[in-house]
């Protein structure tokens, strides 16, 4: 218990304390159908520093680079501020690869990430698969709940199918 | 190659192969699915699981011995090490070691491990029939992945959070040198010469090239998103690298430094072994294995074996000596 509240404490204190990550990693991964055009989509997805005008929980975008790799964008969430960069943007396959660059335990309970979206023609419309892999905050082997890997699991999966809605409503989907 | 025609060439070079290797034991590849928490014994001649084993919680990295009868598992999260007889297909009792056990490597015949401990920043030294600590050095911070070049008697781990490798001499448990590398050095290996390791650097998205003569750093290449797992054919001609991020596997040359051959394999491949004229790659999202023929004029993902949630990392089982 003694030990669950300094590591909360060093946690609160500092949050950069904290190793990039630890060696086991998570995953989620979320499709949605969007009633859209794939075009229409990839014309949101691939506007790195967008993500403010569909995703709820993105209060607050600022970036730097354009949407070409090695763009970068600060996210700000409820709780606090992450930043992410573009690693590689695939407009043929409709697919952009990003990564965190500076975790913030507060404000979404992960270490690390690397994540891919992609959108595909589906019907009508399109169908959108945003995975992650991801390590839990606190990589030490004694995590409290709230930066275990249920935690990371929880608030990754939360922010994708939330991103996801997002995209759909933006998009114009019914 | 007209595709109509690979399918029946392939099963024409299966047929020259089978006579020549029957009655020989299979070559096994040790493959860790760390989700699931079982270790896969998987023929990649025959493309087939042999062999499942269950083992505690969340394990990491393995090593085989020699003679291929035993394989030691790494379990970070639990901080312990655990015992697998091969031909028992049975885990044995584990037994703690330092803090957070990573990388893992067999020494002196099979008498002792070496270890990294992620979290302790050292490399310790392991009595392997006890399970006692003989030893133990201070290296860089988060320690991962871990090769040893039996001829000179050193250890090369990947010091992941200090981008270097640390140099350490086995017999005297002191670390003799420090390499610089890209950013995030993951896993090695290095040449059948000894001469030349291949880093893996996840975060620079390159490997580096390390003279071990001189322990520098002698090249840097560029391969792609988050380099995991890299392995070495056994005439050296060819190194393979995995990009996690890319879902690809790239065959660099060593003569020419440059990428000859690149294959999308699956979804977030890591480990990446050779055994024989095989490459196998573990793709972590997919579950599955992708075997390649590195003799084709193409090579691809000839066969896939799916195994339990999580593949990572893996170890060639040497065929059993009597």
């Amino acid at each position: 218990m003694l030990e669950r509240l300094v590591i909360a404490l060093v946690l609160l204190l500092f949050p950069a304390a904290l190793p990039a990550h630890g060696p086991t990693p998570q995953r989620a991964d979320e499709t949605l159908a969007i009633p859209a055009s794939p075009d229409t989509v990839w014309k949101l997805v691939s506007s790195f520093g967008g993500i403010g005008q569909w995703h709820k929980l993105v209060t607050k975008v600022t970036a730097t680079g354009g949407d070409a790799a090695g763009a970068e964008r600060v996210l700000t969430l409820e709780k606090g501020e992450i930043t992410e960069g573009l690693d590689e943007v695939d407009a043929g396959a409709k697919r952009i690869s990003y990564r965190l660059l500076k975790e913030n335990a507060q404000a979404l309970p992960v270490s690390f990430y690397t994540a891919t979206i992609e959108v595909k023609p589906a019907g009508d419309g399109s169908e959108v698969a945003w995975s992650a892999r991801f390590y839990r905050a606190d990589t030490s082997n004694f995590p409290p709940d709230e930066l275990n890997d249920e935690a990371a699991i929880a608030a990754m999966t939360d922010f994708i199918k939330q991103g996801l809605e997002g995209l759909k409503a933006k998009a114009g989907g019914s | 190659m007209k595709e109509s025609l690979r399918g029946p060439l392939i099963a024409i070079l299966a047929l020259i192969a089978v006579p020549a290797l029957a009655g020989e034991t299979p070559v096994l590849v040790a493959v860790v699915s760390q989700q699931a928490g079982i270790l896969s014994l998987v023929d990649a001649e025959a493309g087939r699981v042999a062999g499942e084993i269950r083992l505690p919680r969340v394990p990491a990295a393995v090593a085989a011995t020699s003679d291929g009868r035993l394989l030691y598992v790494t379990h970070p999260d639990l901080g312990l090490v655990t015992p697998v007889d091969v031909a028992a297909r049975r885990a044995g009792a584990s037994f703690a070691v330092g803090k957070e056990p990573f990388g893992i490597a067999v020494i002196e015949d099979g008498r002792a491990l070496l270890v990294s401990d992620w979290s302790a920043d050292a490399l310790v030294r392991i009595d392997a029939a006890t399970g006692r600590e003989t030893g133990r050095t201070s290296i860089g911070r988060s320690p991962a992945g871990l090769v040893v070049a039996a001829r000179t008697g050193y250890a090369y781990v990947a010091d992941r959070e200090s981008n270097q490798v640390s140099v350490v001499d086995i017999a005297t448990m002191q670390r003799a040198a420090t390499i610089p590398t890209g950013r995030a050095p993951f896993a090695l290996a290095l040449s059948p010469d000894g001469g030349e390791l291949y880093v893996a650097n996840v975060q620079s998205n390159d490997l580096s090239i390390i003279d071990t003569a001189s322990a520098t750093e002698t090249a840097r290449i560029r391969i792609g998103l988050m380099p995991y797992g890299v392995a070495v054919t056994a005439d050296g001609a060819r190194i393979a690298v995995t990009s996690q991020q890319s879902g690809k596997v790239a065959l660099l040359d060593r003569a020419t430094r440059k990428i000859v051959t690149e294959m999308k394999v699956g979804e977030y491949p890591e480990g990446a072994v050779i055994a024989g004229d095989r490459l196998i790659v573990a793709n972590w999202a997919d579950d599955s294995l992708c075997i390649v023929g590195l003799l084709q004029p193409a090579p691809a993902c000839d066969g896939r074996v799916p195994v339990a949630a999580g593949p990572r990392m893996m170890a060639v089982v040497p065929p059993a000596r009597d």
